[in-house]
């Protein structure tokens, strides 16, 4: 099982991904994605629903998965988050605003497109969706420009 | 097997998926994004391929659905201005972040303490749309999975 504790080569990792869009809607006749999980589980703090969506769990169901992706590589949990360290500021606090801040704005699209990576760039562009064809190459687009453009105003090699 | 239980264990395999092929790394993302390396977007289309192939073939083949027992359909919506506005905005989140709402949730199982203030993010952001919304500013439709139009290629 060596395969485990090295990282997945894109060919396995995205075959795999979309089997199981496919698993899920063969199970329960439901598209795969992240968003609806975020937003039953405010739905449900704000006392809007009553229970704990199935979407929710679905990403109880993720973290549990990323926990057992550590435990196969050797990995320990860390503070350190790559080079977001070096590029964002010198303190922790304002890296913490930067991430607050960043995780707002895909609450914000997000919502308002009505999905995001997962449900709209693999679920919904793998069904035929048009909306989620014109939104993924929207934030797609988007994010390419904006990694760019935050490489250069900080100086920067590319 | 419940709704929630297929939920739990579909979200296990696909946190799994996610950390094992590190896209749960702000600097997978990054590369990807500065067009340094291809993988990410080749493991995104491989993906895309497998499941429009995947669930065209149980739709074709007349299968029902394992819970309901529902013939296989899928909803697709029409393109509308929220997709535009809302994927510009979530890409700017993506692109400061270095990651989205699925892998951010695989990183705070692997222990990525930086997850934690994504997510506070995440789900505040979720709220002051709604609160917008209540108070007109904002006039989007109400959530993901309300079909625009039903049909499907």
């Amino acid at each position: 099982m060596e395969i485990l504790t090295i990282r997945a080569p894109w060919y396995l990792a995205g075959p795999a991904i979309g089997l199981l869009i496919v698993l899920l809607l063969w199970l329960t006749n439901k598209p795969l994605g992240a968003m609806g999980g975020y937003i039953e589980l405010d739905d449900w703090v704000t006392r809007r629903r009553g229970d704990v969506g199935w979407r929710t769990i679905f990403m109880v169901g993720v973290i549990g998965g990323g926990f057992l992706s550590a435990l196969a590589a050797g990995s320990r949990p860390t503070l350190g988050y790559g080079s977001f360290d070096q590029l964002f500021g010198a303190t922790v606090a304002v890296r913490a605003l930067i991430l607050v801040g960043a995780g707002a704005l895909m609450g914000v699209g997000g919502r308002l497109a009505g999905g995001c990576t997962s449900g709209h760039g693999l679920c919904g562009t793998s069904f035929g969706s048009p909306a989620s064809v014109l939104c993924t190459a929207t934030f797609m687009g988007t994010a390419i420009g904006c990694t760019f453009a935050i490489t250069w105003i900080l100086g920067l090699p590319q | 097997m419940t709704l929630k239980m297929i939920g739990l264990t579909c979200g296990i395999a696909f946190g799994f998926l996610l950390g094992w092929a590190r896209l749960t790394d702000y600097d997978v993302i990054r590369d990807m994004l500065l067009l340094r390396h291809a993988d990410v977007f080749l493991l995104m289309m491989s993906a895309m391929l497998t499941a429009a192939i995947g669930v065209r073939l149980l739709r074709a083949l007349n299968v029902r659905s394992v819970l309901d027992h529902a013939p296989i359909a899928w909803t697709t919506q029409s393109p509308r201005r929220q997709h535009v506005i809302g994927g510009v905005v979530f890409g700017i989140g993506w692109s400061l972040a270095g990651t989205c709402p699925g892998p951010v949730a695989a990183q705070l199982g692997r222990g990525q303490i930086a997850a934690v203030f994504t997510i506070i993010g995440l789900l505040s952001g979720i709220l002051i749309h709604d609160v917008l919304r209540s108070r007109g500013a904002i006039t989007s439709r109400r959530a993901a999975g309300e079909p625009v139009a039903v049909a499907g290629l």
